[in-house]
């Protein structure tokens, strides 16, 4: 099975002949020449696998490894490097990476090298969706429970995101079955408040409040902080599932302005320039 | 930045065996007198200062005073919010009144060590007056609270919200019992009439002649509700009030639907307040417990039940009509009046909607009376009101003053101004649908009508303090973004007229502005106030109404001059250093995220305009005022004098 590989190194000729060796396996492979490039994949894309240099300008390998393992723990690395003194081969072991390959390497050698790091499982857990499938009796169970009583859907609705995290179209059919009232009128609830969602969120919800106090002391900043942290726009999810971006209208903190919550945690007083501090609590 | 976690779990409560009469309210009251002068430290829970960490500072308390031997004899209680938030996390000693403030689970432990174990009370964590930095003891001396009048906040900071004893020793119940035993519902009425409160959400409508009009209203079912959804951006006053003191809530609608013959409620509350929410039912459980609510309360016959509904988001559902649309499980759309709810309501049934604090209010009036109410306040407007001071004053919190009380009383004494070095610009009243008020009104006492006169509203009681920093066009933009968005879509001069005015606010704000603008919003504000459905379209022109009113210049110098003087549109703005006031301290070279910031330590520095990103970094470092904010047509790079703008000029 192909699998996603991302090369990274400064030198052309590397990354076109790593992508020709692994293409030729099967694998999706992308190339980039640099590790400001390569982070703005990673935020991007899922991949399987991170292939890098050490030695590179601005950015080098080890900080990038650095980076990847705070971010996106359960990423594989393999590292090829030219220049395997001890020290840098030291700095990399103590990184956790999964394997080292010195340059030049044989197309055979990286081929192995591949198979055996892809064959072995993720570092730590990859983190899984809230709910992908659900389980329609307990659906129906929530809205037997409010059957007798009037005007319930907003509740039953509540319970159901609790449930499934999310409201797909094929979870309203059946809740509108349920409560015994047209598709279009669950439909028209669950489009007009906020709090209702047809996306699946992430494992970690973070809201940034945009009310009065907050945005006169600049959270919008933190919004464009964070949207660059997590690469993803407002409204998105990323593609591990971990996290998850919306505004909110106020939560009430105004003494704390500007204030960031993520589930039921309230953080305040933010600095805009740390907002990835604040995620590192849940990474 | 510190986090804070809501436990959703509920304590049991012991069911009473009977229903709770007259006399119980007075044992539990004696039995609580009796401790009244037990050492306790109330510390805050508030949604503010949980999240600065009081949890973990209860710990480090508790665990100090076992230290200490002091564990049977000093009780720790997480209060509601004692409304100083700027101060946050804080405490205050029980009985002595001192208070602390900035705390961590450090400035607990020395607290304890210190006040507890040795009877020296810490300075250190003491308020310090903001003139001679002297620490200021008692709670009572700070100004902050020195300069308020607590009627709907009484008991916020001295009991214990999840225990329904606290509240009885503070006289609670007791104007329910009276209401419930004693008194007739037009007697009720009369009184909260005679009193001349007005609703406090918002539109001021006297509560008595509401309550009248539906007790007359002829009908088996009817309502009683709460509205706890407190949408406008910058107020927390009503989230205070369920969280400091649930039972007054519940209080305030047994009353009410005493008063108008209702025997089933509803509370809506914002899910986003999962602490309200939380300590309300905690609240509801342990009155069904006393039996105070249910079936013969007080065993005068009257049976009331009340049930939590929780809001899924949508601004217009503080709106009368649209929360019943609501809480039938519809969409929140408003329809038009009349028929007016006290007539047909939730499920066609006559119906009341008071606002929290409107609740907060009546059993203080039913125990002193309409006189009592009366004599704070003004003619027409009686009593007090909370406001949510925020912003750029010092001193932010929720307060409680008099009506006719006047802003600058507040802005100043209260809030203790603006922080040095910048001038006040704007007080923003009311929220989305409220206005801005300049410097040259402050002297305006604070009442319905003369608030109105100004073009703002009371409102719910949202009051943001805005310095020279705050551009006056792009908060216009923020608030009719705020609108547009939350606008339900059911008529079309709020649906299309909140969004054409919010598209032209934001090219004005990119540069684009033309002649004429100006003009055209006005026009375009006064159709919307006149033609929309509910009150969300008929005031969401206010904010840009009353900056163009006292801030035409503003718009002015963004159309005309390319200029933001607030360096807030990064598009009409350039940022520049006065050479004869920068002392080469390089805080601006470091702050810069660009670093287009160049000059050598002790000379006057220079910033590269082509590389500037106008993120401000410098203009917020420098402590000299040395950078200056010009107009996006100041050519770049020459010398900053030719700018012609000077004597507006805002400086860091």
């Amino acid at each position: 099975m192909g699998r996603n590989i991302l090369v990274v190194d400064d030198d052309e000729i590397i990354v076109r002949s790593c992508a020709a060796v692994l293409n030729g396996e099967g694998h999706e492979v992308s190339g980039v020449l640099s590790a400001k490039e390569a982070m703005n994949l990673i935020k991007k894309n899922t991949y399987d696998l991170i292939i890098t240099d050490i030695i590179m300008p601005t950015i080098d390998g080890l900080e990038l490894i650095k980076w990847v393992n705070d971010n996106y723990p359960y990423l594989r690395i393999i590292v090829i490097t030219g220049f395997s003194s001890k020290a840098v081969l030291r700095d990399a072991i103590a990184l956790d990476i999964s394997e080292f390959l010195p340059k030049p390497f044989f197309p055979q050698m990286l081929i192995d090298t591949v198979n055996k790091t892809l064959s072995t499982p993720p570092k730590v857990p990859l983190p899984q969706k809230s709910v992908e499938i659900f389980d329609t009796e307990s659906l129906l169970a929530i809205t037997r429970r409010y059957s007798k009583k009037r005007g319930a859907l907003i509740m039953v609705l509540q319970e159901a995101q609790e449930l499934i995290g999310y409201l797909p179209a094929s979870a309203q059919k059946i809740i509108a079955k349920g409560m015994k009232t047209p598709v279009s009128e669950v439909y028209a609830v669950v489009s007009f408040y906020s709090f209702f969602t047809m996306k699946p969120m992430g494992k970690y919800n973070v809201r940034v409040c945009q009310g009065t106090a907050c945005y006169v002391k600049r959270a919008n900043e933190i919004m464009e902080h964070l949207q660059d942290d997590l690469g993803i726009k407002e409204g998105e999810i990323t593609h591990d599932n971990l996290f998850s971006l919306e505004t909110v209208r106020c939560i009430g903190a105004c003494g704390l302005a500007p204030v960031v919550v993520v589930d039921n945690d309230t953080f305040g007083k933010v600095d805009p320039a740390k907002t990835n501090e604040l995620l590192k609590h849940y990474r | 930045m510190s986090k804070q976690t809501i436990d959703d779990s509920l304590p049991l409560v012991q069911p009473h065996p009977l229903p709770l009469v007259q006399p119980h309210l007075n044992t539990i009251k004696e039995r609580q007198a009796a401790r009244a002068n037990n050492k306790k430290i109330m510390l805050c829970g508030g949604t503010g200062c949980l999240a600065g960490g009081s949890l973990k500072i209860k710990d480090a308390i508790e665990k100090a005073l076992e230290h200490n031997n002091l564990k049977d004899d000093v009780k720790v209680v997480m209060t509601g919010c004692n409304g100083f938030c700027a101060h946050g996390p804080l405490m205050v000693t029980h009985p002595d009144g001192v208070f602390y403030e900035q705390l961590n689970p450090e400035a607990g432990v020395k607290i304890v060590d210190g006040h507890f174990a040795k009877g020296q009370p810490v300075e250190r964590y003491m308020y310090r007056d903001t003139v001679t930095r002297k620490p200021v003891p008692k709670l009572n001396d700070i100004p902050f609270f020195r300069n308020q009048t607590l009627v709907a906040l009484r008991n916020r900071g001295v009991i214990d919200p999840e225990d329904i004893d606290d509240y009885i020793a503070r006289d609670g119940y007791v104007a329910a019992s009276r209401a419930l035993t004693s008194m007739t519902p037009k007697e009720v009425i009369r009184e909260i009439k005679d009193s001349g409160l007005r609703g406090r959400g918002g539109a001021g409508f006297l509560t008595g002649l509401k309550w009248e009009l539906c007790s007359v209203v002829v009908q088996d079912e009817k309502y009683i509700l709460c509205n706890g959804d407190e949408g406008d951006p910058g107020a927390f006053m009503d989230r205070s009030i369920m969280e400091a003191d649930p039972h007054v809530v519940i209080e305030g609608m047994i009353i009410a639907a005493k008063a108008i013959g209702a025997h089933y409620g509803y509370i809506y509350v914002r899910a986003e307040y999962p602490l309200a929410v939380k300590r309300l039912r905690i609240a509801i459980k342990q009155a069904e417990g006393y039996g105070l609510l249910g079936r013969d309360i007080f065993g005068s016959g009257f049976e009331l039940n009340i049930e939590i509904y929780l809001g899924a988001g949508a601004y217009v559902c503080g709106e009368e009509t649209a929360l019943m649309r609501s809480i039938e499980g519809k969409r929140g759309s408003p329809i038009p009046r009349p028929p007016f709810p006290v007539h047909k309501g939730v499920w066609d049934k006559p119906s009341v909607l008071n606002n929290v604090e409107t609740f907060a209010n009546v059993p203080q009036i039913i125990i002193h009376g309409a006189q009592w109410f009366k004599s704070m306040g003004t003619q027409k407007s009686a009593g007090t009101k909370v406001f949510a001071l925020t912003g750029a004053a010092q001193n932010t919190g929720l307060i409680e003053v008099p009506f006719g009380i006047t802003l600058r009383r507040i802005v100043e004494d209260i809030g203790g101004s603006i922080k040095k070095g910048r001038s006040f610009k704007a007080l923003q009243l009311g929220g989305p649908s409220g206005g801005c008020i300049p410097e040259s009104l402050l002297d305006l006492p604070v009442t319905y009508e003369d608030i109105v006169q100004t073009g703002a509203i009371v409102g719910s009681g949202g009051m943001v303090v805005m310095d020279d920093t705050n551009c006056m066009v792009n908060l216009a933009r923020f608030f009719l973004e705020f609108t547009a968005h939350e606008s339900c879509g059911k008529c079309t001069p709020c649906r299309v007229g909140t969004r054409v005015m919010l598209n032209m606010l934001t090219e004005i704000t990119l540069g684009n502005g033309r002649e004429g603008d100006i003009e055209l919003l006005e026009d375009l504000a006064g159709d919307i106030k006149a033609a929309s459905l509910c009150g969300l379209g008929q005031t969401a022109p206010n904010p840009v109404l009353t900056t163009i009113k006292y801030f035409r210049s503003e718009y002015e110098a963004h159309i005309r001059d390319r200029w933001c003087y607030a360096g807030v549109c990064r598009t009409l703005c350039t940022f520049h250093i006065d050479e004869g006031k920068c002392t080469g301290c390089t805080a601006c070279a470091r702050a810069c995220s660009t670093g287009c910031i160049v000059g050598d330590k002790k000379q006057p520095h220079r910033i590269i305009q082509g590389r500037c990103v106008k993120c401000r970094s410098c203009f917020t470092a420098c402590k000299f005022g040395a950078v200056k904010i010009g107009s996006a047509l100041a050519t770049i790079g020459s010398d900053p004098s030719i700018n012609t703008f000077n004597d507006q000029e805002v400086s860091s």
